[in-house]
């Protein structure tokens, strides 16, 4: 125990971007705010990328560090296009409620 | 919640203090080093001299310092995110996620990832969080009570420990000796490590590879050596969701059918 806790390694690290992957998929699944869900898309990026930055760190691998960054530009990319949606669908309907944005479902 | 906030200030004040207290004699790595007239100092590196640095540069770092910070930022990802996905009011939910943010740049800190570190606080504790607060923004209503003047003990508390923690950072910052040799670019110390250097100066650049693991020229090599395309493809990604944004946020002109939206939608009553 007293190991686990003062020895910080890799695994630690894996261990914390799952715990806050499956933070955000919870964040996604359960709020209805649409706001909300994107981020908790941002959470699980970063989760993912924590992942990543930690295998290139214990392979000595800059490659990694590149992946991560383009992850970064892309989600940088995507809430930029995301909240202008949000902003058209609030415009049209003055709510974001995922679970009564259902019109494309018919 | 104040609980938390004031349980991980603690964490983070108590490990950031102690690996201060850690760094000064492992940067005065020059005592451990072999003593002046010692068969090694003639440029020659024996190896077994900067026991201090390469002890700090694992990640599986022993020091109590370091295992207290990663569970302050542990603690900070996880409650910044529970954070997130809890709270009904909005601002409070934004500053959760920048905590979660700011958490995982020093993860990526202690990871040596430099580079990325400063590049997460830009763009997302900077960038993003700003386009979410303004967002928030168009979207609510306007606070009745805008003032919280509620609480000015803890606020005050906060402040004075966010004093202390500046002062023993710059403390810290400080007391370091700006080495000309130790400063230079890594190729610099390589040119000068076939002469006479200073201990401390030499046991840096033997660790040249660890510290330069993941900065900025070092990420820069491999982006613009090995992923130039996808470097290229971001720039236009970026382009066309700029683009993309304006087009879709702008204000609907009276003649390109203005309420379409509204339409099929049962009417709802404005929350």
């Amino acid at each position: 125990m007293n190991d686990i806790l003062l020895h910080v390694g890799f695994g630690h690290f894996l261990v914390l971007a799952a715990v806050l992957f499956a933070i955000g998929v919870a964040g996604v699944l359960l709020r209805r705010n649409a706001l909300i869900v994107m981020m908790s898309i941002e959470l699980m990026l970063n989760a993912a990328n924590i992942t990543i930055v930690t295998f290139a760190r214990m392979h000595h691998d800059l490659n990694g560090l590149s992946f991560a960054l383009i992850v970064i530009a892309v989600a940088a990319a995507e809430i930029a296009v995301g909240l202008a949606i949000l902003i058209a669908v609030f415009r049209g309907r003055r709510h974001v409620d995922v679970d009564r944005l259902n019109t494309l479902k018919y | 919640m104040r609980a938390f906030l004031i349980v991980l200030a603690l964490a983070l004040g108590f490990g950031g203090v102690a690996i201060a207290d850690e760094i000064p004699p492992a940067r005065a790595g020059a005592p451990t080093v072999a003593p002046p007239g010692a068969p090694g100092v003639d440029g020659t590196l024996a190896p077994a001299v900067v026991k201090a640095p390469k002890d700090r540069d694992r990640t599986e770092g022993k020091g109590t310092g370091m295992a207290l910070l990663f569970w302050a930022c542990a603690l900070g990802t996880v409650g910044g995110a529970i954070f997130v996905i809890t709270r009904r009011n909005m601002i409070a939910a934004v500053m959760g996620m920048v905590g979660t943010f700011i958490a995982v740049a020093a993860l990526y800190m202690m990871l040596y990832a430099h580079f990325l570190a400063v590049i997460q606080m830009l763009v997302y504790a900077g960038a993003i969080m700003v386009l979410f607060v303004f967002v928030i923004m168009v979207l609510n209503r306007p606070e009745d009570e805008p003032w919280a003047l509620t609480g000015l003990p803890g606020k005050a508390l906060a402040g004075l420990a966010m004093l202390y923690l500046t002062f023993r950072l710059g403390q810290t910052v400080w007391s370091v000796k700006a080495d000309a040799n130790a400063l230079a670019a890594p190729a610099a110390v390589t040119v000068t490590l076939g002469k006479k250097v200073d201990p401390v100066t030499r046991a840096i650049s033997q660790d040249t590879e660890s510290y330069h693991w993941g900065s900025t020229g070092a990420v820069g090599k491999s982006l613009f050596h090995d992923y130039l395309f996808p470097f290229e493809a971001i720039s236009i990604l970026l382009l066309a969701a700029v683009v993309g944004a304006i087009a879709v946020a702008r204000p609907w002109k009276d003649e390109d059918s203005p309420d379409d939206l509204n339409e099929d939608v049962p009417s709802e009553v404005v929350s």
